[in-house]
């Protein structure tokens, strides 16, 4: 009788987890009109052109565009950058290091909305503002805290004797962590790249502040912006193949990997 | 083998090691330093002006920006906003996520289904979350269909044009994202239970309810503590709901602190009281976790584990 219970209980979360996300997905290749008319209804036909209108006229594909080349820099920069600070904080001491890794573990404790308004007048005065650029390299700073304390904890893991063996074999510092200990860190590497993937690839706040012109919007924001315009033209076809486009490819590379995303998770929650 | 005494470093060894050192530092370091500490360091500064941005009209206005927080009712309406979606969204996200780990236990790999299941809304962006929840409570949405076709067309109502509604459906949309994974942290928590732990409680005749109340519940005690002052940095917080959801309206009735710190900065350049909202919200914030932290610092599991 309780596990009757317990299991009813339990099919009941799920199907109001579930059924918004499918309603959007069936909303999605909906005729406009019944998209609201008759939410509960099935589509009198197929609308496949919702995504193609989406893709092209409602400007997703261009969006979606800016938000893959502008997570891939924010990675392809972050990652070097993070790996090879958190080996030196993680395999070395010296002076400073505590007072380094400490204000890198300050920055995961304080809020982004503290700095909105610094962080927009400093881009305006570097002609940052509404670029691409921009936006990478705010997003390669405000990934690094956690990106360097976990990649920090990782390296850690790994056994001083390989560095100390390697540099008895005549490599030095930099040699050991490129051909030696970089490619030990593959594992971690990975995790920390998807979790600061689907997390840049979603990020709203930072970019509506910083970026504005149709042709720069990431996908949350063209998301964001298409409940706007839509809101007169009433096409909400479009706006919900836009969702699933904003949804899908995130969703896969979590079922993927949501065994190592799920610890990363904890990890970046029990920091404090 | 024993460790040999370390060799001092010749003096092209330490330099070579050093040069190593900041080779490897720098670069995280400056971007670091001038994009998120640098800016930090000025929000202190700017919160002291009243300043839209232009360099020239900089008026110099202490503490004043502060004294108006609290004398403006916006605000003050936006941190009771915030409060109450931390009281009341907080809570019923805290309780849901226990009872469904709780009633999770014992089933293996159906939990870890619906614990990656359950996590959905978490991983999509906010803005999805945001406008598939404006289309649930439009007036047309998913919904009022629902009420209409359930025969209850009473209750069916503009829950977002409503000034009594449009809070508690801007909550309903949080605990709807947040759940999953306070589901996750609760799951971990449970499982560092040690198994001899249930066996020993159920040799004791204490099972359901019971074993809930008396093992559970208090052995997640470091758990629950980590969940409070992470779930209230993040209701504290909310901003993409909101904001696309209502705008903060109808006539206020849900503005968060950060909607409101939005409109001040970009809707009315006033970036100066735009920072001290921030710093306001900050304090705020602080505050309410050095309470939790002191309600839930004693652990009671120590001494009798």
């Amino acid at each position: 009788m309780k596990r009757f219970v317990a299991t009813s209980f339990l099919i009941a979360v799920t199907l109001a987890v579930l059924m918004p996300l499918l309603w959007v997905l069936l909303s999605s290749v909906k005729p406009s009109s019944e998209i609201l008319g008759a939410p509960w209804g099935l589509p009198s036909m197929l609308k496949f052109e919702n995504y193609t209108k989406a893709w092209g006229e409602a400007g997703i594909g261009r969006a979606f565009v800016n938000s893959l080349i502008i997570t891939i820099s924010t990675l392809l920069i972050l990652l070097p950058i993070g790996s090879m600070a958190a080996y030196a904080l993680a395999k070395y001491t010296f002076p400073g290091r505590n007072v380094i890794f400490g204000s890198f573990l300050g920055g995961l404790m304080f809020p982004h909305f503290l700095v909105v308004v610094p962080l927009f007048l400093l881009m305006r005065d570097l002609h940052l503002l509404d670029t691409r650029a921009g936006l990478t390299i705010v997003y390669v700073a405000y990934s690094l805290a956690f990106t360097v304390f976990v990649l920090t904890g990782f390296f850690q893991t790994l056994p001083d004797e390989l560095r100390e063996a390697a540099m008895l074999d005549g490599c030095g510092h930099a040699k050991v962590f490129w051909r030696v200990m970089l490619p030990l860190a593959r594992p971690g590497l990975i995790v920390v790249g998807l979790f600061n993937a689907i997390g840049l690839w979603n990020e709203y706040g930072l970019a509506l502040v910083l970026m504005n012109s149709e042709e720069n919007r990431t996908l949350p924001l063209g998301i964001a912006n298409l409940t706007m315009t839509q809101q007169y033209q009433s096409d909400w076809g479009a706006l919900f193949a836009g969702l699933v486009i904003v949804m899908v490819p995130v969703l896969i590379v979590y079922w993927v990997f949501r065994e190592k995303i799920h610890e990363t998770m904890l990890a970046g929650a029990v920091k404090g | 083998m024993p460790k040999s005494p370390p060799t001092p470093l010749s003096r092209r060894d330490r330099r070579e090691r050093t040069l190593f050192l900041v080779g490897f530092l720098a670069p995280a370091c400056l971007v670091y330093v001038g994009f998120v500490l640098y800016p930090l360091a000025s929000a202190i500064g700017l919160s002291a002006f009243r300043w839209r941005g232009v360099s020239a009209k900089r008026t110099f206005v202490g503490l004043q920006n502060y004294q108006r927080l609290l004398e403006d009712s916006a605000f003050l309406q936006s941190i009771r906003n915030n409060l109450w979606l931390l009281l009341v969204g907080g809570l019923a996200t805290l309780v849901l996520a226990l009872l469904v780990a709780h009633a999770m236990t014992g089933r293996g790999r159906v939990a870890a289904l619906l614990r990656s299941i359950f996590l959905f809304p978490q991983v999509v962006s906010v803005v999805v979350v945001a406008v598939l929840w404006q289309f649930i409570f439009n007036p047309e949405g998913l919904l009022n269909a629902t009420l209409r076709r359930l025969g209850l067309a009473s209750l069916a109502r503009t829950w977002l044009g409503d000034p009594s509604w449009a809070l508690p459906a801007v909550g309903v949309a949080f605990v709807w994202y947040a759940v999953g994974f306070y589901v996750l942290l609760f799951s971990a928590g449970l499982q560092s239970i040690p198994q001899e732990t249930h066996e020993a409680a159920e040799l004791d005749g204490a099972l359901g309810w019971r074993r809930f109340v008396t093992i559970t519940w208090p052995l997640l005690w470091s758990v629950k503590r980590v969940a409070v002052v992470y779930l209230s940095i993040t209701v504290m917080n909310v901003f993409a709901l909101p904001f696309l959801m209502t705008r903060g309206g109808p006539d206020r009735a849900s503005e968060s602190i950060l909607t409101y710190l939005y409109e001040q900065a970009f809707g009315f350049s006033r970036f100066g009281y735009a920072t001290a909202v921030a710093a306001g919200n900050f304090l705020v914030v602080m505050a309410i976790s050095l309470v939790l932290l002191f309600v839930f610092r004693r652990d009671p599991t120590e001494g009798h584990r």
